[in-house]
């Protein structure tokens, strides 16, 4: 710490010369330029959302009506805003203990060797582009998803959220939520991954000593100490689900009602793919301001999520040191 | 004196990991036990899915699983006792996971691969899709254009993500200024922005200012909005790593502060700072909704 401090001693003795104060300017001012972005965006999209409520009022947020051509226009967005959130917590519903699970293995469990070899190949699924995803999804997991969520209705279906009426087991929420989940699955390891291995050894060593069995150990010691890290991760994964666009576009169906709870009916809702999938089939300037808001209230979201996420993560981050 | 800390450190190193894993010591019959226990169930549920007529899926969810971690838990019960039964637990839900995700992973990779390598060939990578419908055999056509397309505005992208990135790892770590919390709290709070939102902003800007049209260069702009944060805080680690050492002879030798960077700091770092690059081009270059909104219109123009 002191060594960063004579470090920036040093830096600012420096600072004398002319070049290096231009350098100096150039380089704080491309280090703002991330802020110039998100106030940028939250500028441009939040002017252009204006029209929608000088014309829908606060009925924008809270129905959920599209109807362009009518007079007036009636536009909603809330079905889909809970739709995302829907899918979101359908995604972590598979996502979250089954990262937990993986990063335990590759902790505390697999040999070296596994584990690494384990890490790269989640990284690796990081790296799959949503749009494969989607195709993949499309493709591959409608088939068998069809038939997991037909057995779900037959043997379950009195469970209000394993309802479905129409028949058809396609375009559902749970399809959408489980592929989210799969692209938050290596997100969240990541994170979990890094917390619990950083829980310090002497702990650990302290846990066993007085008798834990793997277990307790994880219980008592691993988990409530990267409590705070793995709720970031989650989180982060959270803000990456509400932002998916073109993985859900191709495997939810989007209709304009409220699908509340029956994640197996065909059907259901999500801003952003709301936005990519209306946006061939704009009507007019009008519906283009429409979508313009509903992705201002994507960025909003998206970006508390984020930030809540990142300030528990650093938070963790600095007591761990 | 610098063998001697290197020596040290990897003796700490070495004790450490001896040190760290004392879980790791177990019984020979736990082994046997727990090979039983994964013979015993697996067999059963083999011959359930031969001999019955009960869906896949289910046998899998409702029959495998709840009795493999019964039988771990008995297994363990048997051998170490009752406090072990949660271990064997936590032991079979986590395999259950790796398994589920590697699962995952082998599937797409697997069906991208064995669905689209008939169509693969070196045209296929050159040759564009003009005069190019379902019913052409594979000899023909490809996805060059899309190919050009992708290195443009990747390319155009990483010119301006690259240096504003790089620079934004400048000044967290060699510049230090006031502002460093608040920079990479930024940098953060930007990697969490959706694609569809850069899309749309860099759609607002050209609809609202004019100043450029739907164009490669738009999908550039917002493909550079993504990358940004991924080179900026790759490169900010990659830096990190850089001994002050270096910093303070190149500053002791008289070189000023902006020459201590360019010519000492950043070469140091040059593999680091290209994986940072690359990690940036992978996070974009698979995107598809930024495009999907400012490139709209450029379909019938090309």
């Amino acid at each position: 710490m002191s060594q960063t401090e004579a470090m920036r001693d040093l830096h600012s003795a420096a600072t004398s010369h002319r070049g290096d104060r231009v350098f100096n300017r150039i380089v704080t001012a491309a280090a703002f330029t991330s802020l110039v972005v998100l106030a940028g965006i939250a500028i441009f999209l939040g002017f252009q959302a204006i029209p929608a409520f000088q014309t829908q009022g606060i009925a924008f947020l809270t129905t959920t009506d599209w109807d362009i051509n009518t007079d007036p226009p009636t536009a909603g967005i809330w079905g889909m805003l809970y739709g995302s959130v829907l899918l979101a917590v359908i995604g972590l519903f598979i996502a979250v203990p089954a990262s937990l699970l993986l990063s335990i293995f590759i902790v505390f469990l697999a040999p070296q060797k596994v584990a690494k070899t384990l890490t790269n190949l989640i990284d690796l699924m990081a790296a799959i582009p949503s749009v494969i995803l989607g195709l993949w999804a499309f493709y591959i997991l409608n088939p068998p998803a069809d038939e997991w969520q037909r057995l779900l209705n037959q043997y379950l279906g009195w469970i209000p959220i394993f309802q479905n009426d129409s028949g058809n087991f396609l375009g559902t929420p749970f399809i959408a939520g489980f592929v989210l989940a799969i692209m938050m699955i290596p997100i969240v390891t990541s994170v979990t991954r890094e917390v619990l291995g950083r829980t310090p050894p002497d702990l650990i060593n302290a846990a066993e000593s007085l008798g834990c069995s793997l277990y307790t150990m994880l219980r008592y010691v691993a988990l409530p100490y990267g409590r705070g890290g793995i709720i970031g991760g989650v989180m982060l994964g959270l803000g990456r689900a509400l932002g998916e666009t073109i993985a859900v576009f191709f495997v939810l169906k989007v209709v304009f009602e409220t699908n509340w709870y029956k994640i197996i009916e065909s059907g259901g809702g999500s801003v952003a793919t709301l936005i990519v999938g209306r946006f061939g089939e704009v009507t007019g300037p009008f519906e283009l301001q429409l979508l313009l808001a509903a992705g201002f209230f994507l960025f909003i979201g998206t970006l508390v999520v984020n930030v809540i996420a990142n300030l528990i993560v650093n938070r963790t981050g600095r007591l761990q040191k | 004196m610098s063998t001697q800390t290197l020596d040290q450190s990897r003796l700490t190193e070495l004790s450490e990991q001896q040190l760290q894993r004392p879980w790791r010591k177990k019984p020979r019959k736990f082994t046997l036990s727990v090979i039983l226990a994964v013979i015993i169930p697996a067999a059963i549920v083999a011959a359930l899915f031969v001999y019955s007529d009960i869906p896949g899926v289910i046998v899998l969810v409702v029959i495998y699983f709840p009795l493999q971690a019964i039988a771990a838990g008995i297994s363990a019960w048997l051998t170490r006792g009752t406090r072990s039964i949660g271990d064997s637990f936590i032991i079979v839900t986590a395999l259950g996971a790796t398994v589920f995700s590697l699962v995952v992973l082998v599937s797409v990779l697997g069906s991208l691969i064995l669905r689209g390598f008939r169509a693969l060939s070196a045209h296929f990578l050159y040759q564009n899709s003009v005069y190019i419908n379902p019913s052409t055999p594979l000899e023909y056509g490809g996805i060059g254009h899309a190919m050009l397309g992708t290195f443009l505005i990747v390319g155009i992208a990483s010119l301006i993500a690259v240096p504003v990135g790089i620079a934004t790892a400048v000044y967290i770590t060699e510049v230090r200024g006031r502002a460093v919390p608040y920079v990479r709290f930024f940098v953060q709070a930007m990697s969490g922005v959706p694609s569809v939102v850069a899309g749309l902003f860099i759609l607002t800007i050209a609809v609202s200012t004019g100043l450029f049209n739907q164009s490669a260069f738009a999908g550039g702009i917002a493909y550079a909005i993504l990358m940004l944060p991924t080179v900026a805080r790759t490169a900010e680690e990659v830096l990190k790593l850089i001994p002050d050492e270096l910093r303070m002879g190149a500053l002791a030798l008289g070189s000023t502060r902006a020459r201590t960077v360019l010519k000492v700091v950043i070469p140091a770092a040059r593999t680091g700072i290209i994986t940072a690059i690359l990690l940036g081009v992978a996070r974009v270059i698979g995107e598809t909704a930024p495009l999907l909104l400012p490139l709209v219109t450029t379909m019938e123009l090309f």
